[in-house]
């Protein structure tokens, strides 16, 4: 949203009728630029800032003058930072004018995508949405490994990771992914937070199954260090530090798949309660071979394999994230009540579909 | 044609709301006359002598039966039973209650119309020629890329401020049918280097006060790439274009004073530095856009139609109408068919809401439901079976809308002139009218053949006065309205500014003098020669003296 600020801005002040040569040099030296509206009429203003904006200014850009708030988002859409007000100034309208529209046609310097991106993200989702439906009819009754070989179908030309947390019953999922095709990248995210046997787990795990493409992602320095620079954002705020640490790394290290292969099942939590084999999160085809196992068939299935067990399961747990927000659970309790146990979140936020679409 | 989806809804949706909070705080005074008066004019609303005004867009022209009878319906529940099609393909009605106003626009919305940017100093309607999809000569169907220009310009955060109106027109034939070249820009599809849709750009095209034609900017410009060097145009003259006096505020002047040469440089410059990737039409979106246009499921249909060639046999009158407004189509057995909206003696443009019904009805059963709305004020119904062209005329008739006058000395391109215009010095209705009556005689006209005659009640231009063969412009000569007379005026690709020939006229002498620049061209043409042709070759000379002889005579 466009800011608006109350009084004469510091910064250096230049008329819009500054031919755009003048404005360019004088702006290269500037933090902070008040480019004035002589005439609300005079849209010189619109061009200088989009102009500056393209050739790479970075400092603040404040209108100033006579404008008005049916332009707030004339001025946003260009590249200005905020408006100059005078005191007294109906705020209430310029807020309303500059959100009057959902969407606009057409790019613009500002980082919103335009109508003809979010109209290729909708009919990308519309392709993928019938494609998740046959795919869920053509495997209804098979396996899980028929419906990972069924994603896995060159015919189908999609790009397939799979995501997973090295927990406790993540050797299955891996295992079958594993028996089709080892070399599938598997996204691990690398939160900082784990216990040290998860991490010992998945060494010995990727190894066991022989996978190749194993990836840790981890949080952005720059957005760590601004955000949670102590470690202890999740004392505070679960939901930021899960968004830190979870959801943005998955959303920037999955940027370029289009199929995700995950390892969630019904039974783990009411929020699972409807998950299909196949569904579109996201734009992003989501593969869950294991949505209908229960937990006596992952059992089944690790004894029958033989696999190895995170070490932690001997300790009472049975679903395990980041050491501050796990712990384990008796025996009556659901598997997933040792996760931010206390607090009114049962999912991390990963497989709710948070990424703007882009 | 294009159909609104979810994003396309919410923006007229929203524009009506946006329109609602600034009605709200004009009515509030938080708003002066002065803020208000651009904002409800990039909503189309004017005020006009009399009344308010509102402007209503056919994009590009091409429009449906229910869009048709939804605007008989605003006819007829909001102004007094009639529209005016003006040059713009846009359609006025000139007496709606300023209250009534957000309903209406709550009307057009339902069938995915608006009056968005159908005035103000914004990016206007674009428009292309009438028989897009239909004419045989046609490259490629330029109306998806008018859609693709329409939502690009929609509101567009940069150029909603600029400093005058821009006109865009595009073509996709060699031959003009849109007179591109009097366009602020005017696009031709061509095939670029390698074989792709490209676009030849003029630019600096303009009429009014001080008429330009638009100079060759770009030969081929790639059509991904449109839109950045649309914006690259604007941009350059947005930060560079006069503000200190509207009359030369247009970008015809600004190209005219640089010239070509070194504003085509400037719109290199803003070129080069901007984010042409952003800027670059998805193609997917392309595509999408252009199934809307997708030729419609014509029939196999031989080359001749028995029903029509009996007709003609049958009936004189069928016979004049099928020589004069139905125009070959690129698909065996069908044929386009203008509906004239000048009547003998009528107001060029004008249709009352029961016409409407009737051309909606036609649309709907002959011409796979489409309608386009014509520069010359016409109407046509683009693909109608050669075997439905006789009913259709019948129809027509029968609606009083049969008049086989297409292209003719009386199918006059007028404006709403001194009649409603705060703008105009004189009227142009009534000499309009009463060069209709006295022209009237069908065969007279068809021995004249085509001939462009167009008039503006002031130096606006609004009717084209400059670009047709013979022009007519309303002038104030010491509170009397005079006539000044122009010959030689060409809209098309040989695009040419007429001569004034003399002296301005008053009212009455203009259509017998009109009449004796027509008489005097059936003396001298050659063999064959339309008269456009006739003046390209002597020159008017000979046509001022037929226009003054008379008055020389009595002055004498």
């Amino acid at each position: 949203m466009l800011q608006t600020l109350e009084g004469i801005q510091n910064g250096l002040r230049l008329s819009v009728t500054t031919p755009l040569e003048e404005v360019e040099a004088a702006a290269a030296a500037e933090d902070v630029l008040v480019l004035e509206f002589d005439a609300f009429r005079d849209g010189r203003g619109f061009s200088l800032a989009a102009v500056l904006r393209e050739r790479g200014y970075r400092g603040q850009l404040i209108a100033a003058g006579k404008v008005l708030p049916d332009q707030a988002r004339h001025l946003r859409r260009s590249g200005f930072d905020a408006v100059e007000l005078a005191p007294g100034a109906d705020r209430a309208a310029w807020a309303r004018m500059d959100q009057a529209f959902s969407a606009a046609y057409q790019p613009a310097v500002d980082p919103d995508p335009s109508i003809w991106r979010r109209r290729r993200a909708a009919a990308n989702d519309r392709d993928l949405d019938a494609l998740a439906d046959r795919l869920n009819r053509e495997t209804a009754g098979k396996g899980a490994a028929e419906i990972v070989k069924a994603a896995l179908d060159p015919a189908l030309g999609l790009k397939v990771g799979a995501i997973s947390s090295f927990g406790a019953e993540s050797a299955v999922l891996l295992d079958v992914v594993a028996r089709e095709k080892a070399d599938v990248p598997v996204v691990f995210l690398e939160t900082g937070q784990h216990f040290l046997q998860t991490l010992s787990y998945r060494t010995q795990l990727t190894r066991a199954l022989g996978l190749t493409d194993v990836r840790l992602v981890t949080p952005d320095a720059e957005e760590k260090a601004t955000l949670d620079a102590r470690d202890d954002l999740w004392k505070t705020d679960a939901d930021a530090c899960c968004d830190l640490r979870k959801v943005r790394p998955l959303a920037r290290a999955t940027a370029g798949f289009d199929a995700l292969i995950t390892g969630r099942k019904r039974y783990q939590a009411s929020t699972r309660a409807d998950l299909r084999p196949f569904e579109v999160l996201d734009g992003v085809l989501r593969i869950n071979p294991l949505a209908e196992w229960t937990g006596d068939d992952v059992e089944a299935w690790l004894d029958a394999r033989d696999l190895p067990r995170h070490p932690l399961v001997e300790q009472g747990y049975r679903s395990i994230g980041c050491w501050p927000c796990t712990r384990a659970v008796d025996d009556g309790e659901d598997a997933r009540a040792g996760r931010w146990s206390g607090m009114d979140k049962v999912e991390c936020g990963i497989h709710l579909g948070k990424r703007k679409a882009a | 044609m294009y159909r609104y989806d979810e994003f396309d809804h919410a923006v007229v949706r929203e524009r009506v709301e946006e329109f609602a909070d600034q009605v709200a705080r004009r009515a509030s005074g938080a708003l002066t006359e002065d803020e208000f008066k651009p904002l409800r004019l990039m909503n189309g609303v004017y005020l006009q002598l009399h009344a308010y005004m509102l402007r209503v867009a056919i994009p590009y022209g091409t429009f449906n039966s229910r869009q048709m009878r939804r605007l008989a319906h605003i006819a007829r529940t909001y102004d007094k039973g009639y529209g005016h099609f003006t040059t713009r393909t846009n359609i006025q009605y000139n007496w709606p209650a300023l209250t009534d106003l957000p309903a209406i626009l709550s009307d057009l919305a339902e069938v995915e119309m608006h009056a968005i940017q159908t005035s103000g100093n914004c990016i206007r309607n674009v428009t292309t020629d009438v028989f897009a999809g239909a004419a045989e000569d046609e490259i490629e169907d330029p109306r998806p890329w008018c859609e693709i220009i329409r939502q690009w310009s929609t509101i567009h955060p940069e150029f909603s401020f600029l400093p005058r109106k821009f006109k865009i027109a595009v073509i996709g034939a060699e031959k003009d049918r849109a007179a591109i070249r009097t366009h602020d820009v005017g696009l031709q599809i061509v095939k670029g280097d390698d074989g792709g849709t490209a676009f030849r750009v003029f630019v600096g095209g303009g009429q009014g006060r001080l008429p330009h034609i638009g100079q060759e900017i770009a030969s081929a410009v790639p059509a991904a790439d449109l839109l950045a060097y649309l914006t690259a145009i604007l941009r350059a003259w947005n930060l560079l274009g006069r503000r200190d006096n509207i009359h030369k505020a247009r970008i015809k002047i600004l190209v005219a004073s640089l010239g070509i040469d070194a504003f085509r440089e400037e719109v290199d410059r803003h070129y080069a530095t901007l984010r042409r990737e952003d800027l670059r039409i998805p193609e997917d979106e392309a595509e999408r856009i252009k199934a809307y246009f997708a030729p419609p499921p014509f029939e196999d249909l031989p080359k001749v139609s028995a029903p029509f060639d009996r007709a003609l046999l049958a009936d004189p009158d069928f016979a004049r109408f099928a020589r004069n407004n139905v125009r070959r189509h690129r698909q065996a057995g069908y044929a386009s068919v203008v509906v004239s909206l000048k009547p003998v003696g009528g107001v060029p443009g004008d249709i009352t809401a029961d016409q409407m019904e009737a051309v909606a009805d036609l649309a709907e059963r002959y011409s796979f439901d489409e309608l386009r709305a014509a520069y010359e004020q016409n109407l046509v119904l683009p693909h109608v079976r050669l075997d439905d062209v006789p009913a259709v005329w019948r129809a027509l008739r029968q609606a009083g809308l049969a008049t086989a006058n297409a292209d003719l000395a009386t199918d006059v391109i007028a404006c709403p002139g001194l009649d409603y215009c705060s703008l105009a010095n004189a009227r142009s209705i009534p000499v309009a009218q009463a060069l209709s009556k006295r022209l009237a005689d069908l065969d007279y006209q068809e021995k004249l053949g085509p001939v462009r005659i167009n008039m503006s009640g002031c130096i606006n231009a609004c009717g084209h006065h400059h670009v047709g063969h013979i022009g007519v412009l309303g002038v104030d000569r010491k509170g009397e309205e005079y006539y000044q007379i122009t010959v030689g005026g060409s809209p098309d690709e040989q695009a040419a500014l007429g001569d004034i020939v003399g002296k301005s006229l008053p009212s009455e002498e203009v259509a017998p003098a009109i009449q004796r620049t027509l008489d005097r061209y059936l003396q001298i043409r050659a063999e064959g020669e339309r008269f456009i042709d006739t003046v390209r070759r002597v020159g008017p000379e000979p046509f001022r003296d037929a226009i003054y002889e008379t008055l020389d005579a009595a002055n004498a």
